[in-house]
């Protein structure tokens, strides 16, 4: 019991970095950036390259790998979403560009470096911790830390910083916010930057803490999508919530039925939140793409 | 000449997806990321009462289209109440859905072995096995379901469909019944990629669910924007192209290995490119942007 609780919880740290990056994006760009998926994805294969291919210490290949997610995602908003902007096109445009960037990534990772599991070698799992009942090896515990500090820092940076205001008010009326003199465009690439260090940190831990494969981004994207949608698009915390509720059902679904289950568990409870509160748990209103 | 029969056979089998994807997202505007579920709803049942019950092909199509029409009124329900992006991203939890439910319940479907030696259809007293009598059925319903989705956007319930999708709020004012027509229009589309499903089945005769994931269902929306949204003879030329022209790619000699991911990466950058440069495909004449009066 205590194991699949933290179990879920460990998903659940996952998702929250995902979702928030997700959310952070969608909060200023207002569409559904699909690609988000990929990025997550690259993040550890730009950790493998480096660390493997090219030689670097561990350390720094992680590092660099945030900073190469960030460009990726600032990439495909300056060669394809700014442009498609820039001609008024509308959210659902957009939404398919970016299927079709992930598309293309996530193939091209696969020609690159094979379909099969890889994992980053050099890195000694240590010896795991028991608390209470529950088995934790040192990367989960640094990975529910990270996806805990990540929810506290992006909260802390929204409400408190200059950029942080900047990206509330460009959330809330990009067009408002530019006659208040906010550049809405920098704005946005800033959420993609800081958006795709999150996904791409999710994806390092995951690989440091498993494997990876070419296809891994699209089930964490689509559970952290998921969060992101019960909790309520403009709720730091409501994304947590639902994270955690994710999580957590996905792996007490696994016990109840079997671990082949828990996707189709996971997003049951999607389709019937969709349903019946699309404003998500704590959010305040339903988000309306074209309004 | 097997081979070319079979390409037409696919170009066939994806023109019947495209146009039945065509109606729900060119047509009425509602872009839908499930459609291979349906068609794998329509495979599915098709090959477990071949192989079970040992009923003939036109009943089995009959039941895989019921079935597949009941499929897209589930999913049409929250399409009443939520709308756009967050949509989009119902459709794609019912395809991830779907996807698993034909991947575990491996008693019934087999799981990920898939389902073997499903019989050729049988019409009447002719058995189908090679591939010329097969193209033939799958260009005779095609015609059909071409003929049909043309009826359909040429009536009154077909000017609601463009109504919906070009102000859906007017629509409403005008008194138009729109969440019945969103409702009747998914049901309509879900039932055609059933058709498709059902004689992929009978022809490939083994099916697994790798045939009906999320990325089958981005290949044939791909097919509907590339070959133009709203417009029907597009989805045939946009399966035509898209189809083709990875075969062509065989001949000038890409390594196995890397085929399947070539030809992916090939549809993810013609949707890229095509929605940028023409978002209303090579025939269609819809963006996906909501006309605004005054702008």
């Amino acid at each position: 019991m205590q194991q699949l609780v933290a179990n879920g919880v460990l998903a659940a740290a996952i998702y929250v970095m995902v979702a928030t990056g997700f959310a952070l994006i969608y909060a200023t760009s207002r569409f559904l950036h699909f690609a988000h998926a990929v990025v997550f994805t690259a993040g550890a294969y730009f950790a493998l390259f480096l660390a493997t291919r090219i030689g670097l210490p561990l350390a720094f290949s992680v590092l660099l790998a945030l900073v190469l997610s960030a460009v990726l995602g600032c990439l495909a908003e300056l060669v394809v979403y700014r442009p498609l902007r820039r001609r008024g096109s509308s959210p659902l445009v957009l939404l398919l560009s970016a299927l079709g960037i992930y598309i293309v990534l996530q193939n091209g990772i696969s020609m690159l470096f094979g379909d099969d599991l890889k994992i980053i070698p050099g890195l000694d799992s240590g010896p795991s911790f028991t608390i209470g009942l529950a088995r934790v090896t040192p990367v989960q515990i640094v990975t529910i830390a990270t996806g805990a500090l990540c929810v506290v820092a992006t909260a802390i940076v929204l409400k408190t910083t200059r950029v942080g205001k900047m990206m509330r008010a460009v959330a809330s009326d990009s067009e408002l916010a530019e006659i208040s003199g906010v550049r809405a465009g920098s704005v946005i690439l800033a959420s993609f930057a800081v958006g795709s260090v999150l996904a791409g940190l999710a994806g390092v831990l995951v690989a440091l803490d498993t494997a990876m494969t070419p296809d891994m981004g699209l089930n964490v994207f689509l559970m952290a999508a998921a969060a992101m949608i019960l909790g309520g698009v403009e709720s730091i915390p409501g994304i947590a919530l639902g994270a955690l509720l994710v999580g957590l059902t996905q792996h007490f679904g696994v016990w109840l039925l079997g671990s082949q289950w828990q996707d189709a568990i996971a997003f049951t409870i999607l389709l019937i939140a969709l349903a019946v509160r699309p404003q998500g748990l704590l959010g305040k209103r339903a988000v309306r793409a074209t309004a | 000449m097997a081979y070319l029969l079979h390409v037409l056979i696919l170009v066939a089998l994806y023109s019947i997806l495209a146009i039945s994807l065509n109606l729900i997202s060119g047509y009425a505007g509602l872009v839908s990321l499930c459609q291979a579920a349906f068609y794998g709803v329509g495979a599915y049942t098709t090959a477990l009462l071949a192989l079970n019950l040992h009923t003939p092909f036109l009943l089995n199509l009959l039941a895989s289209v019921i079935l597949a029409g009941t499929a897209g009124l589930v999913v049409a329900l929250p399409s009443l109440r939520i709308r756009d992006d967050y949509f989009v991203m119902a459709t794609f939890a019912f395809q991830v859905v779907v996807y698993h439910l034909l991947n575990n319940l491996i008693s019934f479907t087999g799981g990920p072995m898939g389902l073997h030696a499903i019989p050729a259809p049988r019409l009447f007293w002719i058995t189908l096995s090679g591939h010329l009598g097969f193209l033939i059925l799958t260009v005779v319903l095609g015609a059909l379901i071409f003929w049909v989705a043309r009826r359909i956007v040429s009536s009154p319930f077909g000017r609601i469909l463009f109504a919906i999708r070009e102000d859906e709020v007017l629509a409403l004012a005008r008194g138009k019944n729109v969440n019945q027509a969103k409702v009747l229009v998914f049901m309509i589309g879900a039932a055609m990629a059933a058709v498709a499903g059902s004689l992929y089945a009978s022809y490939i005769t083994y099916i697994d669910p790798t045939s009906f994931t999320v990325l089958e269902s981005i290949l044939i929306i791909s097919i509907v924007i590339i070959g133009g949204a709203g417009n029907l003879w597009g989805s045939v030329l946009g399966a035509l192209i898209l189809i083709v022209v990875p075969e062509l790619l065989r001949f000038v000699g890409m390594p196995g290995a890397i085929a399947g991911n070539l030809r992916q990466g090939f549809y993810g950058l013609l949707l890229i490119l095509f929605v940028i440069w023409r978002p209303q495909g090579l025939l269609g004449d819809y963006s996906f942007q909501k006309v605004k009066a005054g702008k």
